[in-house]
């Protein structure tokens, strides 16, 4: 019995480091905005529906899968422990704490259970993709990724693979699909609607602009410094992949303004790429460096957006342009760290 | 072809290399010995441009560490401590990814990456992800990823450890045929009985100083007893708990 509690204790402290890892969301630049939208909760309800939704694929996870199988079968449990541990990890789940407290705290049993049930729901869709996975891994549609025909082409390919492991993509992608079914939907709809939606889409996957070697580990950063390349090739070929992954999400909206309010986001978020790498876990909503740089990135990307999109296209290179010497600047400096 | 004079390194108040001059001549095959946080890896480091040396200078393979450092990466090969693979990249990617970076052409990396999947036993698990890899597979990647640009020079930190004895054997007599084209290669391993077989020069070190340099047929005695008796005897160990259940 009293290994069952070490074993639950253990347990816990996982899931409790697990949840702190969503701390990472509070530097997210799109639930910043969302927080600024709560002034009118109206429109904010939507963007912050979408942001619960999404959070609800990590939250949903069983504790039990945090003790890894071989360990779990190796200690000597009886099947009433092994039993009592499922029972007890249940409990452990944020899921159900949110649950308990729908029904007790907002008094709303019903609600209360179908949150319950989505968050469910939820978890098998999980275990049924880690399980088809795992029983064909040629069925991971990231293993598809075509890399990009240059003779950097598989750094792209693995760096849009790594954009790709973050929810913000997912998130920007919901928006650019509620934004193109929209459009279809409601052919004589308010032009500037678009561009609302694609810079919502660019903030949307702008904090990750932050990161771009969060999750090259540091063994994969050890790789970058033994590679005979000029850091600017390697920050290039970072931009080239998160350009890549935003522009069949702006496409059908806005996508020139939206390519330069993209690369107003990066040439701002280089400097916090850079010089102060931070690890991300996979599966979760990147976590900026501070607010005062997303701030100062939504500034920037809307103002590239906007102006764009207002005044002429070609204010594009205007991004571009700054997009190139922000790359030049750090890739010297990115050197130099190596 | 390798060659560093008065090497340190300092972390703090610690010195984890203490000024060590190491000469290693082309084709030359140096087997750099010496326990667990003796200094090997970080001269390793230092030697590959890893690492900055607190003080001292290094040539590789014609270029100074410190000054050449683009040169250097394109003349060298290094299977280094954490392997350096990505997470998101599979075994086969990983080498096809590294080819076009050397200068090889398309062509040239599909044939010499399917040789080397081939010989390091990698074919079955070619399109595996990194992290879903064993360390053994993971060792084999980052060893062909070594090869796959035929460097002058390769640096290996700790190949042996964990690869099965069958590659084992493959990769010993694969260096063996790459010194003997005059490669010169810089290893550190902690399995004497293959080091025996293979080196031509052994280097040991302890507490960041160097204790032992030469070719390795002047060894007065069996590496193994030549080891224990320079770098480190093993402790006789009093756990009396250990079995004590079944006596």
């Amino acid at each position: 019995m009293a290994g069952l509690k070490q074993i639950l204790a253990a347990l816990s402290r996982a899931v409790w480091r697990e949840l702190r890892s969503l701390n990472s969301l509070t530097a997210n630049n799109f639930f910043l905005v969302c927080m600024l939208l709560m002034l009118q909760p109206q429109s904010a309800f939507f963007l912050l529906l979408l942001l619960g939704v999404l959070l609800l694929f990590p939250l949903s996870s069983d504790p039990m899968s945090k003790i890894p199988a071989s360990r779990l079968s190796l200690w000597p449990l009886t099947r009433g422990q092994l039993i009592l541990l499922r029972i007890a990890s249940f409990w452990l789940s944020p899921v159900v704490w949110i649950a308990a407290a729908i029904v007790l705290w907002a008094a709303r049993p019903l609600m209360g259970f179908q949150f319950f049930l989505v968050a469910a729901a939820f978890h098998v869709l999980s275990i049924a993709v880690s399980t088809l996975l795992a029983r064909a891994p040629n069925a991971n549609l990231l293993l598809h990724l075509p890399p990009v025909p240059t003779y950097l082409g598989r750094l792209v390919q693995k760096n849009m693979r790594e954009v790709l492991n973050m929810l913000d993509a997912y998130l920007a992608a919901v928006m650019a699909i509620c934004g193109t079914i929209y459009r279809i939907t409601k052919p004589g709809a308010d032009p500037d609607a678009f561009l609302g939606i694609t810079i919502l889409t660019v903030i949307a996957l702008s904090t990750y602009a932050q990161c771009l070697f969060a999750l090259d580990s540091g063994s994969g950063f050890t790789r970058y410094k033994l590679m005979p390349l000029a850091g600017w090739r390697i920050v290039a070929a970072k931009d080239a992949a998160y350009l890549l992954v935003l522009f069949p999400l702006v496409l059908p909206l806005a996508p020139v303004a939206g390519m330069a309010a993209g690369m107003a986001a990066l040439a701002v978020g280089h400097h916090a790429s850079v010089l102060h790498r931070r690890p991300q876990p996979r599966w979760r909503f990147t976590g900026g460096a501070n607010i005062e740089t997303g701030v100062l990135q939504v500034f920037c990307l809307v103002s590239a957006g906007v102006t764009t999109y207002r005044t002429a296209w070609y204010f594009v290179f205007l991004s571009a342009a700054a997009l190139a010497g922000s790359i030049w600047y750090y890739g010297r400096r990115l050197d130099r760290m190596r | 072809m390798i060659s560093c004079r008065n090497l340190s390194r300092t972390f703090g108040d610690f010195k984890a290399v203490d000024n060590i001059t190491i000469e290693v001549e082309q084709g030359g095959i140096c087997a750099f010995l010496g326990p667990n946080g003796a200094g090997k890896s970080t001269t390793v480091k230092m030697l590959t441009g890893l690492l900055q040396p607190s003080t001292g200078e290094a040539i590789v393979a014609g270029y100074n560490v410190a000054r050449q450092p683009m040169e250097l990466r394109r003349a060298i090969g290094v299977l280094p401590e954490d392997l350096g693979l990505f997470d998101s990249l599979t075994v086969e990617e990983h080498l096809l990814m590294s080819g076009p970076i050397y200068g090889l052409t398309s062509a040239e990396t599909k044939s010499r990456t399917s040789q080397l999947l081939e010989a390091l036993g990698l074919l079955h698990g070619r399109h595996t992800f990194a992290n879903q890899c064993s360390h053994g597979m993971r060792k084999k990647t980052a060893l062909a990823m070594a090869l796959l640009h035929d460097p002058k020079v390769l640096f290996l930190d700790e190949p042996f450890e964990g690869i099965d004895p069958v590659t084992a054997k493959t990769i010993r007599d694969l260096l063996t045929l790459l010194a003997s084209r005059g490669v010169t290669i810089f290893l550190t391993s902690h399995i004497l009985t293959i080091v025996e077989k293979l080196a031509t020069q052994i280097d040991m070190i302890r507490a960041g100083k160097i204790v032992w340099t030469s070719a390795a047929d002047e060894l007065p005695q069996s590496l193994e007893d030549h080891y224990f008796e320079l770098v480190e005897a093993p402790p006789v160990l009093e756990l009396e708990w250990l079995g004590s259940n079944r006596s």
